[in-house]
């Protein structure tokens, strides 16, 4: 009895360190991309991965949560972030080659809110977006104090001149797909996220598109992690890079900056 | 010595972990009477329910509380149409997530108090004349009270710590729903805050640790008293 119960426990620990042995044995690319560009990465992966037999896992979050991750020492082997900000203090912590920094994509800031709502509302200068909150509602925002859509949103807010009426009406969230969640429940009556997240989410609408002078243009940066790096990441990077990759980008609604 | 923004994360985590065990207290008690001294059809899945904070991750009670309270929610849409009132996005719904992880451990102090209680005392009580209210608020509760004591003091800990559920229901908005779990967890998100996220860790410590010598303190007392010895 206790023999067989040794037997099995030996085995659960064989058959548990055999997964992970395998996976890191394997060709895996881990790539950590701004939850925005996520959804976009991993339709790009898939063929790739057919293609190559290179697998590619993608791990979406906010920007500024992934670059801290990869300053402490996270495996991941490539990085997009969505704010510039975040890769040069990845670049200042000496964790990604600088040289092979690259601006991959762009995109534009919308002000969404819920599918059944009629909200008419058009970002300028001076708009009623605090009368468009009603009594008690809160703006769905990635929280400005890190993630870059939050970043772009006060700063669009801020030029705008409406900053000041809405900084305590905010509903903050960890990433931006998080804040199109909030909108998409009914939770928030509004909420600011990029282009191509309203366009992924099946429960928002776009209310207006923020004039491009109003915040730093949207910029997602490309580069390699310079520790983790293998000839595996190094093909995906130049995939990414490849005119397969730019129309599944555009499809999803980004604009592309760099070719191949 | 404490920054005002330390006050007022401070200030919030101790309101919402308050309101969480004043409300949640009474209602544990009255579930860990149930349990221990009744028996009723479904007990057992009673039970089962009511320890489901405790065992399921957290992040999934705070979007069931935001499926069930949140402003379109079946629950919460009826509450603010027939009463104006909201746990959306407010430190109301952060006591009310915290409350919810908590009342397991409430409930799992008081009903282990109780069933500790020699039920001749209650029998006896009865035979004497009192009925079942008068010999819980005379007996029971006075006798469980050391148990009442540390699932209150357990709560709050756990209330102060409420991080998964919190930010999934309510978000994680200064002076509203930033607790000290999710101030030190935005400060990690932010470089250069290593500083800052110390001194709230010590804070934390301090204020848990403070709580538990309170309640040891105070179970001290309440145990001698029921046992007759002098204080």
């Amino acid at each position: 009895m206790m023999r067989s119960l040794c037997q099995s426990l030996a085995a659960i620990v064989v058959a548990l360190s055999g997964a992970t042995a395998g996976a890191a044995q394997s060709e895996t690319v881990l790539v950590f991309a701004a939850a925005s560009a996520a959804p976009a990465i991993r339709a790009i992966a898939d063929p790739f991965t057919a293609r190559t037999g290179i697998s590619v896992t993608v791990s979406g979050a906010a920007t500024s949560t992934l670059a801290q991750q990869i300053v402490r020492g996270a495996p991941a082997q490539l990085v997009l972030t969505a704010h510039p900000r975040w890769m040069t203090h990845l670049s200042d912590s000496r964790a990604i080659d600088a040289t092979r920094r690259t601006t991959l994509l762009g995109n534009e800031l919308v002000l969404i809110a819920p599918l059944d709502g009629a909200t008419t509302l058009e970002p300028s200068f001076g708009f009623a977006l605090e009368a468009a909150l009603g009594r008690d509602g809160r703006l769905a925002i990635g929280d400005p104090t890190h993630v870059p859509a939050g970043i772009y949103a006060r700063q669009a807010l801020t030029t705008l001149g409406v900053w000041a009426s809405v900084a305590d009406r905010l509903a903050p969230a960890g990433n931006v797909v998080a804040a199109v969640t909030f909108v998409a429940r009914g939770e928030s009556p509004l909420g600011i996220a990029y282009r191509t997240d309203a366009a992924l989410s099946d429960g928002v609408r776009v209310v207006g598109l923020f004039p491009a002078s109003s915040h730093d243009p949207v910029r997602y940066d490309l580069a390699p992690v310079s520790a983790n790096m293998t000839p595996a990441a190094d093909a995906f990077l130049n995939h990414l890079r490849s005119d397969a990759a730019r129309t599944v980008f555009e499809r999803y609604g980004f604009r592309v900056m760099a070719a191949s | 010595m404490l920054s005002p923004l330390e006050i007022e994360i401070i200030t919030l985590s101790l309101r919402v972990s308050f309101w969480a065990v004043l409300i949640g207290l009474p209602l544990a008690i009255g579930a860990a009477w149930l349990l221990a001294r009744t028996t009723f059809p479904g007990k057992v899945l009673v039970d089962g329910i009511l320890h489901l904070p405790l065992v399921v991750p957290p992040v999934i009670v705070g979007y069931a509380l935001l499926v069930l309270f949140g402003r379109q929610g079946a629950i919460g849409s009826i509450l603010y149409d027939a009463f104006g009132v909201s746990f959306a996005f407010n430190w109301k719904g952060a006591a009310l997530a915290s409350g919810v992880m908590a009342f397991p451990l409430m409930v799992r102090a008081v009903r282990l108090s109780i069933e500790a209680i020699d039920q001749r005392l209650e029998t006896a009580a009865r035979t004497l004349g009192a009925n079942r209210v008068r010999v819980f608020a005379t007996i029971t509760l006075p006798l469980a009270l050391p148990g009442v004591l540390s699932g209150a003091v357990l709560a709050f800990a756990r209330s102060l710590g409420e991080f998964g559920a919190t930010i999934t229901f309510v978000s994680n908005i200064p002076g509203e729903t930033r607790t000290l779990p999710l101030a030190i967890f935005n400060l990690t998100q932010v470089p250069g805050s290593e500083a800052a996220i110390g001194r709230l860790v010590l804070i934390s410590i301090a204020i848990a640790l403070a709580a538990l010598i309170l309640s040891e303190v105070l179970s001290r007392r309440i145990g001698a008293r029921i046992r007759g010895t002098p204080t």
